[in-house]
């Protein structure tokens, strides 16, 4: 039976869910380019923030059994909604710049929050699909927002199928899981034993296993990645590279180490191998900026998986810093690029987002320049930066586990992204602006929205670097 | 025991779709005729190219419709077990169709409902 009460524990998703609906209303009741949207959901994503610390040092099951408040999933949320809330704030100047200026990209994008907030907190294999297809199908829709380009409506569609096909083999999953243990209930399936003797167990696993590592876009699961995050609206490709993923190592991370898996990690040593792998040389070839950050955004699923492979307490904890790390730095890199890019002309394609137009950035656009400076340094991990103590952790908690020929392999192979991150830094202070670019350039101020946003994924990507602790103390977790 | 009952369930519905198929094509009587090539067996014959543009209210209307169809679904259930499960049920129903009603609220002031 549920309780009146157990509604104060769950503020934030309440939060999100009215407010997301709200603003289809106020959207409809307001006047046309009216900004009031824009200013609700800033507030509310504060406010969700806010009211998730009062759920912090509980533990506790709610609404039938449903929900699950630990400090893992508060934690997981509150990266999420920081993620969305530097896009939601980069958001205004982009759409307007693109003539995409619709309230409903916002209620889309809170939706999608909802989705992922409840698959963070499901303690049942139903929430985690509904969460999961609420969020997929809010990204499907907003993949396609540009819809008079061309580019924006393949990446849609590509995202769509592929999402859609994907979605049956998770819960072919759940079904197979549900024959053999009887329950969907993630608490009573980790009670039960010798779950993984069973071959039926070990393919439903399996099944919901490749929906999360297709989400996450763990190596054989990868395709759509570069496509979609391609044509996608830029703002929007970043919080898929960051609120996206980190809502499924989210869910399935605590299911992973609940369960113990210990004979499957081989097989994620070898997906996370292969991962850092493709996403590192196959950037090294990328000449659009977009599909750089997406092929740099698959070699950090790799990075993950090295503390997933791990599966130890040091895993939880790695992977926890490596993805606010990653949301900061990922995010702020797609939104400069967002701020970078040319107005809309009508045009099928995006404009100004090759890498040469990032030659001689430096003197043309100074701030923008040492912000995407300090991103790049970050994912590169560069040590005064949060990227390279996110990296740190993972490699430590794989030593820890005994992995050592597995952090050798993936510290040689962040090595090689060292080199694309570090080359457009070269571009943007050592090179001169190509002829192509100073001829039909003009000087667009950037906005202080964009700048906002862009500043505040700075201040996390640098704060987090110089005081790493300070994350784990918030969330009460191990400190060293 | 597991396992012989997976490969049982595998051969079984490998069975139930094959089979289904093969003894179909064997027992059924076959007849073709040029009246059965056409699209449409059982109508007029069509008029012109089938890409037609449809007027987009069409589907408006089917979306709207649908989202009531299945406030329907939800509805029926409730008011069977409505005694019992009390005040907080109702609360949640009065929550469920306030959730609905905003939609038909946007969907009024977006014009959707207005036929041109």
């Amino acid at each position: 039976m549920i309780q009146l009460h157990e509604i104060y524990e769950v503020i934030p998703l309440v939060l999100i869910a009215f407010a997301a609906c709200a603003i289809l209303v106020i959207e409809a009741f307001s006047k046309k380019g009216s900004s009031a949207v824009y200013g609700f959901s800033i507030i509310t994503v504060t406010g969700a923030i806010a009211a998730s610390f009062l759920s912090l040092n509980k533990e506790l099951i709610i609404f039938n059994q449903f929900l699950r408040i630990s400090n893992a999933s508060v934690m997981f949320s509150v990266i999420i909604l920081a993620g969305i809330l530097i896009t939601i704030i980069a958001s205004k100047n982009y759409i307007e710049k693109e003539n995409i200026n619709f309230g409903e990209y916002y209620s889309l994008i809170l939706f999608s929050v909802l989705g992922m907030m409840l698959m963070v907190f499901a303690n049942d294999l139903l929430i985690i699909f509904i969460g999961l297809e609420l969020m997929s199908v809010c990204f499907y829709v907003l993949a396609g927002f540009l819809r008079l380009r061309q580019k924006s409506n393949e990446s849609a569609l590509k995202y769509f199928l592929l999402g859609a096909f994907i979605t049956g083999f998770i819960l072919y999953g759940i079904a197979l899981i549900y024959g053999i243990s009887g329950t969907t209930n993630l608490a009573e399936l980790y009670n039960q034993k010798k779950l993984f003797t069973n071959y039926v167990f070990i393919i439903g696993f399996a099944l919901f296993l490749i929906g999360f590592l297709f989400k996450i876009g763990v190596f054989p699961f990868h395709m759509w990645i570069p496509d979609v995050y391609d044509g996608a609206p830029t703002t929007l490709s970043g919080m898929f590279s960051t609120a996206g993923k980190i809502a499924a190592v989210g869910t399935i991370l605590p299911i992973i180490l609940a369960l113990n898996i210990t004979n499957f990690k081989l097989i994620f040593s070898v997906a996370a191998v292969a991962t850092m792998m493709y996403g590192n040389v196959i950037a090294l070839a990328q000449s659009n900026m977009k599909r750089l950050l997406a092929y740099s955004s698959i070699a950090s699923a790799g990075y993950i998986f090295v503390g997933v492979a791990a599966m130890n307490e040091f895993a939880l904890k790695g992977i926890a810093y490596y993805l606010i790390a990653y949301t900061f730095m990922q995010l702020g890199a797609f939104i400069i690029v967002s701020i970078l890019e040319k107005k809309d002309d009508g045009s099928r394609d995006y404009k100004n987002v090759d890498i040469d137009f990032y030659k001689g950035l430096g003197k043309r656009n100074p701030l923008m320049a040492t912000f995407m400076t300090i991103f790049l340094f970050s994912l590169a991990g560069i040590p005064p930066f949060a990227g390279f103590w996110g990296k740190y952790y993972l490699f430590y908690a794989a030593i820890q586990a005994n992995l050592i020929w597995l952090s050798v392999i993936g510290i040689l192979l962040s090595l090689i992204g060292v080199y694309y991150y570090l080359k457009i830094t070269v571009y943007m202070w050592f090179h001169e602006s190509t002829d192509l670019v100073t001829a039909g350039y003009e000087k667009e101020p950037v906005s202080r929205s964009g700048i906002f946003a862009t500043s505040l994924a700075v201040v996390g990507t640098v704060v987090l670097g110089l005081d790493p602790n300070m994350f784990f103390r918030i969330f009460k977790m191990i400190a060293e | 025991m597991t396992n012989e009952l997976l490969i049982l369930f595998f051969i079984v519905g490998i069975v139930m779709v094959a089979g289904g198929m093969i003894i179909s094509h064997i027992i059924a009587p076959t007849s073709v005729n040029a009246v059965k090539e056409e699209t449409y067996e059982c109508g007029i014959p069509t008029k012109g190219t089938s890409k037609i543009q449809f007027k987009v209210g069409y589907y408006l209307f089917a979306i709207l419709f649908l989202i009531f169809d299945v406030e329907t679904i939800f509805m029926v259930p409730w008011a069977v077990v409505m005694r019992e499960l009390g005040l907080i049920a109702f609360i949640e129903i009065l929550i469920f169709l306030f959730i609905v009603i905003l939609g038909l609220l946007y969907a009024y002031k977006k014009k959707a409902l207005v036929w041109e």
